[in-house]
């Protein structure tokens, strides 16, 4: 048992704060604002990391990575997060649509996809959610239907991130096989997304542009050598895609670096000694080493080789609620001026803490619901399955 | 980097599971609650033999050179099985702070028979009416002859009736507040208290206990700093402690939501129920972490004899102006209590809600755990008091 990252992770740290110090521009806010000057520099950035070797850093060297340790991946991961994400919808293909490509992909696949995700050049989006299938996903209704050596694919996709950024292409769940058991069924699709037959629509949401799209599929032709994985095996793709993207994000990296804000923030107002604001903020920075050492338990689990499917899902349960907690409290902090909005020249802090609350509204809901999640953790305790 | 467990650490745990499990069941809890004492010897004699009340005390002085590390994952399997005895305290109220302070003579005296188990000692912490330990005024010592005559008296005091010596924290004349080190016979009387928690607690009156410079741990005047390492410690040991007794409660639950059956079915299946163990589950993880970060923190503060600092936190957080002014662990040990208490609250009250009406019984085991969890919120600080030591390390409270 040992709680110290090593010397030359400590030192990443630290190149990686220096490059962030150095790369970002004034006003980046994240992905989620009304500025055209967004997407581009998210892939400026990229390239910037790929040049240094770190964009790909975990990938294995045979796909263009370094084979980093699970400890730099965790470390890179956080300062990115901390740093409101500036690899923008990128990070998607890093932490698992490159992995499943390398694990389930044809070598035609492999050296087709992966060499522009590792240079930074490519946005991905992932065609889950439909209007019917939500954390239900297996009951996805869009249909593929095979014709000679393509597939033909009609139906809806929604809550789609980034697709307006614009993503370039798409990882698509369709049904295959419309008579077979609902996980039988199911296939994974690499979609070009200026394929015709594709529109993308934003969904205006309280938290700002990219964050969510529909996707509607009309007659969508794909060839047979975009279907990644066995046919009607999908299902199997998404478990270890799910798995991925739960310990995917260092969410409490940012819950951090907002708490750290708010410490300055009191400090300045001079209320840091009033005993309930102490309170709170302490409990706020209990709350994220709680968080954090879930995150680093499921980190050890994987860097012994093995799959933290249910240390996962423990701590999305305690990072996402930590992310919401602090957006909450934050703007408690702020008082009446924290209703104030990030365009509002008067916003204490730019905004930060009243976009720390509205983007969180919907993350216990996202990549599986705080529910779901607490349905796989009562499965790995023994309990019976519901009715 | 690596929160798993070695294989010594593992064969630590398997070892006191297995042992637990045969010597230890619920009967024996019950038996030692309602015997005289509170004490069962030969499960003592059985955990000596075993080399626990040695386990984190230097090699040269009969111990196993452990750490608090290990004596959190022991602490977790004691809480589990809810084993009454005065490990924790005796290891880290008195033979730690004996072993780290203490002059030759009374290392070579105390030292190996503590850890070879063969006398009890207890730390007499808690004054009447105070809040917890650290809150608590020091005994008064007033100089007479080459010594000071002791008064006042002590609540709460764990196994008083079988420890043969106790630690107390004194302001003595002329030299400071100092730790001290007092045998039973120069204690003027004491009486058992009816507690909740099990673990059987007497009041203590020291009023006309002489003690001389002998007694005192390390310099004299010197007992406050070593008395806040010691509460550290033995609040980290609690802390894991708590989290074993909340442990067994997650077990029964989920063991009770299986068999249980209403409306045709087991009441597991539905997630109302399943929810409330899974959020049991989600608690004790978490808790249990802190405790092991705020054990490894404080070793490595022991070992390095300077600040640890804080472990992997982001620098944005570990980072933040001030932070490393506070004492090494610190912040470790103060979040663990801190989240430990609401924790083990909520986990208990979703266990009883799991269980139904049978949870209440005596009949039923949950109580026992029910109880030493309460004592345990309510003993070594409170939330709030270790909310505002973890401000206190993040850099707020300097402008008061």
């Amino acid at each position: 048992m040992d709680f110290e990252l090593t010397e030359e992770e400590r030192r990443f740290r630290e190149d990686l704060q220096r490059l962030l110090a150095q790369e970002l521009p004034e006003w980046w806010r994240g992905m989620f604002v009304e500025d055209e000057r967004v997407m581009p520099f998210t892939k400026r950035f990229c390239s910037e990391l790929a040049e240094r070797g770190w964009l790909t850093m975990a990938w294995p060297p045979e796909h263009g990575g370094q084979g980093a340790s699970v400890w730099q991946q965790a470390v890179l991961r956080e300062e990115m997060w901390a740093a409101d994400e500036p690899r923008g919808p990128q990070y998607m293909n890093l932490n698992y649509i490159g992995p499943l490509i390398m694990r389930f992909g044809t070598d035609a696949q492999k050296s087709r996809f992966l060499p522009p995700m590792a240079r930074g050049e490519v946005i991905w989006c992932q065609g889950f959610s439909e209007p019917e299938a939500g954390s239900d996903l297996a009951s996805l209704r869009t249909r593929a239907v095979a014709d000679g050596d393509r597939f033909v694919i009609n139906g809806q996709k929604v809550w789609t991130s980034y697709a307006d950024s614009p993503a370039e292409w798409c990882l698509l769940l369709a049904r295959s096989d419309p008579e077979a058991e609902k996980h039988r069924g199911i296939s994974v699709f690499l979609l070009d997304m200026a394929t015709p037959g594709v529109t993308v629509r934003p969904i205006a949401t309280m938290a700002g542009p990219h964050e969510f799209n529909e996707v509607f599929l009309d007659d969508v032709v794909v060839g047979r050598d975009c279907l990644l994985g066995e046919l009607h095996r999908g299902w199997d793709v998404v478990v270890t895609g799910l798995t991925f993207e739960r310990v995917g994000i260092a969410r409490y990296a940012r819950a951090g670096r907002v708490i750290e804000m708010l410490v300055e923030h009191v400090r300045r107002t001079g209320r840091d000694s009033e005993p309930e604001v102490m309170d709170k903020l302490a409990d706020l920075r209990v709350r994220y080493e709680a968080a954090r050492l879930l995150n680093y338990v499921a980190i050890s689990i994987q860097a012994r080789g093995e799959v933290p499917t249910t240390e996962a899902s423990v701590a999305r349960i305690h990072n996402t609620q930590l992310e919401q907690l602090v957006g909450h409290v934050g703007l408690e902090l702020l008082g009446a001026a924290g209703q104030l909005t990030h365009d509002d020249p008067a916003s204490p802090l730019g905004g930060e803490i009243w976009r720390q609350w509205v983007r969180n509204i919907p993350t216990t809901v996202a990549a599986g619901t705080l529910e779901i999640q607490k349905n796989i953790v009562a499965r790995a305790l023994g309990l019976p399955r519901p009715a | 980097m690596d929160l798993t467990l070695s294989s010594d650490q593992e064969m630590l745990v398997d070892s006191a599971r297995r042992f637990l499990t045969r010597s230890w069941p619920a009967e024996a809890v019950r038996a030692a609650e309602t015997s005289a004492d509170g004490h069962d010897p030969k499960a003592w004699s059985e955990a000596a033999g075993l080399g626990w009340p040695g386990l984190c005390l230097p090699a040269e002085h009969g111990g196993s050179g452990a750490g608090m590390v290990e004596l959190a994952l022991l602490a977790e399997e004691l809480g589990r099985a809810a084993f009454s005895s005065p490990l924790l305290a005796q290891t880290t109220l008195v033979a730690l702070p004996l072993a780290w302070e203490g002059n030759a003579a009374q290392r070579t005296r105390w030292l190996p028979a503590l850890a070879g188990g063969e006398l009890i000692g207890s730390a007499a912490l808690v004054a009447p009416g105070a809040r917890d330990e650290r809150s608590s005024p020091p005994l008064e010592g007033r100089r007479s002859g080459d010594g000071w005559v002791l008064s006042g008296s002590r609540v709460l005091v764990p196994f008083a009736a079988v420890s043969s010596l106790l630690v107390v924290l004194a302001d003595l004349e002329g030299a400071g507040v100092s730790m001290l080190v007092v045998e039973a016979e120069r204690i003027a009387a004491l009486s058992r208290q009816q507690a909740l928690g099990g673990d059987p607690m007497y009041a203590v009156s020291f009023h006309g206990t002489v003690v001389g410079t002998g007694d005192v741990i390390g310099r004299p005047g010197s007992g406050a700093a070593l008395f806040a390492r010691a509460l550290d410690h033995a609040t980290v040991a609690s802390v894991s402690y708590g989290v074993g007794l909340g442990e067994r409660a997650l077990e029964l639950s989920v063991s009770h939501a299986c068999d249980r059956h209403q409306f045709g079915r087991p009441i597991g299946s539905f997630q109302a129920v399943a929810h409330r163990c899974v959020d049991m589950r989600a608690d004790l993880d978490a808790a249990r972490w802190l405790a092991r970060q705020a054990a490894w923190a404080l070793d490595k503060a022991g070992a390095s004899g300077e600040s640890a600092a804080p472990a992997g936190a982001p620098a944005a957080v570990a980072g933040a102006s001030g932070e490393s002014a506070a004492p090494a662990g610190a912040l470790e040990v103060a979040a663990a209590k801190a989240y430990a208490n609401d924790a083990l609250r909520r986990v208990f009250l979703n266990a009883h809600q799991v269980h139904g009406a049978i949870g209440f019984s005596l009949e039923h085991d949950l109580q026992l755990f029910t109880r030493r969890a309460k004592a345990f919120e309510l003993s070594l600080g409170d939330t709030a008091q270790h909310r505002g030591r973890v401000a206190e390390a993040m850099g707020l409270g300097r402008s008061r």
